[in-house]
C-alpha cells in the first residue's frame, strides 16, 4: 500500500503553500503528509562540524515552523531532516516511504535564473519516478477579487 | 559549542543521517580532494618564477625540502581530527589545546591569508586568460579587470551553492595531471634532442642536493614560497574520517596524494628549469607556462596548459572561499565573533554573510594592492607564506599540547603525536622568524612601505591587525574568552580510527 504525501519546505512563501496543499490532498485521500527539509554537506573545503551543526539547527527551525503550519490538520504530519541536496533527498525519501506524490514549492522564475540559482522542482521534475506536484507561490495578481 | 536545540531535538523531528555516509568518499575521491586543494598548475604557476628567483637551479630540491615541514603538520592535523572529527582547522583546534586568544588568532590567520592569496589567483586567473586568447601583454588594468571579475564570479558560485561534483572534479584534476606530466616529458625530450631553448640545461644531480644551494636567505625565501604551493593539502587529511573504509584508505589516501603532489612538482620543476633555464623562469614569474608552453608544446596544445591553469584556479578558489567562510561561520557560532557571520542562507543554504564578506575583502585588497605595487604576485605570495607558516605552525604545538598526556604511552604516540607535529611547528616558526627579518628588507619586493619590505608589512601587518579586533571582540563578546584550555581524551589515542565515529 501507498504511504504518504512527501512535501518539501525551505521557509519560502511558495513552500507554505505547498505545506498547505500537501495537507489538503493529504486529508481528501486519507494520507499521512511527510514533511522534509533536505541539505547536502560539501566536504571538500573541510571545516565542517560547525557548518553541519548551523544546517541542523537551521532545518530543526524551519520544520518546527511547518509542523505548526499544520497543526490541526486532520492528517498524520512527520516531520524528517533528509541530509542529501533538496531534491534528491525528497525523491529517497519518497523512495523509501513508497510515497504517492511529491510535493513542492515553485518561486516560478524564469527558466535561466532558475537554471543559475538552481530549482528544486526542476531538478526534481527530472529524478523523480513518481508524480510531483507542484505548487505556485500565492500572487495577489492571479487571485479573484 | 553545540547549541542547545541540537542537543535536544524539536519532538517530531526525525533526521534521516542518509547524507555523508551514503555518499562517503571513495579512495579515489579522497586522493583527489587532497591533491585538487592544492591545486598544482596554478601553483606552479604562480610560484616557480618566484623559486627560481631565489635558487635558480635549486628549485626542484627546494620541491622536495619544502615538503618536509608540512608532513610534520599533517600528522597534526590527522591527530586533531580524531580528536574532534570535522570539527574543522586551526581555530577551533588551537582554541581546545592552547586557549580562546591563540585560537582567535589562528583562525584570523587563515581568513586573512586566504584573503591574501585571492589577488594572486585572481591575478593569475586575469594573466592566463588573456594568455588562452594569444595576447601575452594584456595591462595591468585589463587583467585586474579581469581579476575582479573572476572573484566575484567565484564568490557568487560560493555563494549559491553550486559545488563541482566529485566526478567532475576527478576529470579535472585528471586532465589537469596529464597535461602537466604531457609537458614535462616534452620538454625533457626536447632538451635532450636539442630542440630546446638556447638556454637550456641538462639535468644535473645537484638540482636535487639543498645543500648546493646558494645564500641561507635565498633558500630560506624559496621554502616559504613552497610550502605556499603545498597549502591545501591538509584539507585532504581533514576529510578522511568520512572515508568509507575509513579504517585503512584515509592513511593510504593521505600518502598516495602526498606523493602524487612531490612528484607532480618535482617533475615539473626539473622540466621548467631544463627547458627554459632557471633565467627564463623568473623573468615571467607572472606566467611561466604562457612563456614556455608554445616552446614546448607548439601551437594548440599550449592552449591546454594555459587550460589547465585556469580550471586548476578555479579549483583553488573554490577551494578558499568555501572554508574561509565555514572557518567565520565556525567563529561566529562559538561567539568569537559577531554571530551574523554565522548567517546560513534561507535558500541557498551557504554561510551567505561570511562568503559575502570574503569576496568583499578579497576584491577591496586585490585593488588597493594593485594600485600600491606593480607585482602585486609577487609580493603578496612572500607575505602568505608567513602567515601559513603561522597557521600550520601553531596547528603543529596545539596537536602536541592536547594530547600531552598521552604522549609517554608508548614510542608511537611520542613519535607521531609529540616529536613530529612539535618539529613541524618549531620549523614554520623557524621559517616565519627568518623571513621576518629577510622580507623586512628594501629589496625583499617590489615594495617598500615606511623603509620596509613590502611583503613584510602586507604579511606581519595582516596578522597583527588581528589584535585590536580581537580585544574588541574580547570586549564585546566576553564569554567565548572566558573558554578554558582542554586535553585529548584518552580513549582517543587507544581507539581506533573508526571506533569512536559511527
Amino acid at each position: 500500500m501507498s504511504a504518504g504525501i512527501i512535501v518539501g519546505y525551505d521557509g519560502s512563501a511558495c513552500a507554505k503553500e505547498a505545506v498547505r496543499v500537501a495537507l489538503e490532498v493529504g486529508q481528501a485521500y486519507g494520507e499521512k503528509v511527510v514533511i522534509a527539509f533536505g541539505y547536502e554537506l560539501n566536504p571538500v573545503a573541510g571545516e565542517i562540524h560547525d557548518y553541519h551543526a548551523a544546517l541542523k539547527e537551521l532545518a530543526t527551525q524551519r520544520l518546527t515552523e511547518a509542523t505548526a503550519l499544520a497543526a490541526g490538520a486532520m492528517s498524520d504530519v512527520e516531520a524528517v531532516i533528509v541530509e542529501q541536496a533538496p531534491a534528491q533527498a525528497l525523491v529517497d525519501l519518497a523512495d523509501e516511504r513508497d510515497a504517492r506524490v511529491i510535493v513542492v514549492g515553485t518561486r516560478g522564475e524564469s527558466p535561466i535564473r532558475g537554471a543559475l540559482l538552481g530549482s528544486t522542482p526542476h531538478k526534481l521534475l527530472h529524478l523523480s519516478d513518481r508524480p510531483v506536484l507542484v505548487v505556485p507561490a500565492p500572487d495577489e495578481r492571479h487571485s479573484t477579487p | 559549542m553545540e547549541s542547545a536545540s541540537l542537543a535536544e531535538p524539536v519532538a517530531g523531528i526525525q533526521v534521516e543521517d542518509k547524507g555523508l555516509k551514503k555518499n562517503a568518499i571513495t579512495f579515489l575521491s579522497n586522493i583527489v580532494i587532497g591533491v585538487a586543494s592544492t591545486a598544482p598548475a596554478y601553483s606552479l604557476a604562480a610560484t616557480l618564477g618566484g623559486i627560481a628567483a631565489f635558487v635558480a637551479f635549486g628549485t626542484p630540491a627546494i620541491m622536495i625540502v619544502a615538503f618536509v615541514p608540512m608532513l610534520f603538520i599533517a600528522a597534526s592535523y590527522y591527530w586533531m581530527n580524531r580528536a574532534d572529527p570535522d570539527c574543522g582547522t586551526t581555530f577551533s583546534w588551537v582554541t581546545r589545546a592552547m586557549g580562546p586568544r591563540l585560537g582567535w588568532m589562528g583562525g584570523w590567520a587563515i581568513i586573512v591569508t586566504d584573503i591574501l592569496v585571492m589577488p594572486s589567483l585572481a591575478a593569475i586567473a586575469g594573466q592566463y586568460t588573456f594568455s588562452l586568447f594569444g595576447n601575452s601583454n594584456p595591462s595591468t588594468f585589463d587583467v585586474t579587470l579581469i581579476g575582479v571579475g573572476w572573484i566575484v564570479v567565484m564568490t557568487a558560485i560560493c555563494y549559491i551553492g553550486i559545488e563541482l561534483s566529485a566526478r567532475t572534479q576527478q576529470f579535472l584534476l585528471g586532465a589537469e595531471f596529464v597535461i602537466l606530466v604531457i609537458f614535462s616529458i616534452v620538454a625533457l625530450v626536447k632538451v635532450y634532442t636539442g630542440d630546446a631553448l638556447a638556454t637550456s640545461h641538462h639535468v644535473s644531480a645537484s638540482w636535487f642536493n639543498p645543500f648546493a644551494i646558494k645564500g641561507f636567505s635565498n633558500f630560506t625565501e624559496a621554502i616559504l614560497l613552497a610550502v605556499f604551493i603545498y597549502w591545501g593539502w591538509d584539507s585532504g587529511v581533514t576529510v578522511n574520517e568520512e572515508t568509507k573504509d575509513s579504517g585503512s584508505a584515509p592513511g593510504r589516501a593521505a600518502i598516495v596524494s602526498t606523493l602524487v603532489l612531490v612528484g607532480i612538482y618535482v617533475l615539473v620543476a626539473v622540466a621548467a628549469t631544463a627547458f627554459g633555464g632557471p633565467a627564463l623562469l623568473s623573468n615571467n614569474s607572472s606566467d611561466v607556462f604562457a612563456a614556455m608552453g608554445h616552446g614546448v608544446l607548439g601551437g594548440g596544445l599550449d592552449k591546454l596548459l594555459i587550460i589547465a591553469v585556469l580550471t586548476s584556479a578555479s579549483a583553488s578558489t573554490q577551494t578558499t572561499i568555501l572554508p574561509t567562510a565555514r572557518t567565520v561561520l565556525s567563529m561566529a557560532r562559538a561567539r568569537a565573533i559577531p554571530s551574523r557571520f554565522g548567517e546560513i542562507h534561507p535558500r541557498f543554504l551557504s554561510p551567505s554573510v561570511a562568503t559575502l564578506a570574503m569576496g568583499t575583502f578579497s576584491t577591496l585588497w586585490y585593488v588597493v594592492m594593485t594600485l600600491v605595487s606593480t607585482n602585486v604576485l609577487g609580493d603578496s605570495i612572500l607575505a602568505l607564506g608567513l602567515g601559513i607558516s603561522f597557521y600550520y605552525g601553531i596547528t603543529g604545538f596545539a596537536c602536541t599540547i592536547f594530547y600531552r598526556r598521552q604522549l609517554f604511552n608508548s614510542a608511537k604516540n611520542f613519535f607521531f603525536i609529540g616529536v613530529l607535529p612539535t618539529l613541524g611547528g618549531l620549523i614554520l616558526f623557524a621559517l616565519f622568524i627568518k623571513s621576518c627579518f629577510d622580507l623586512g628588507k628594501t629589496s625583499s619586493g617590489s615594495t617598500v612601505i615606511f623603509g620596509i619590505g613590502g611583503p613584510l608589512v602586507i604579511g606581519l601587518g595582516a596578522l597583527l591587525l588581528g589584535i585590536p579586533f580581537m580585544l574588541l571582540c574580547q570586549w564585546k563578546l566576553p564569554g567565548f574568552f572566558r573558554r578554558k584550555p582542554e586535553v585529548a581524551d584518552p580513549a582517543l589515542v587507544a581507539a581506533s580510527p573508526a571506533g569512536h565515529h559511527s
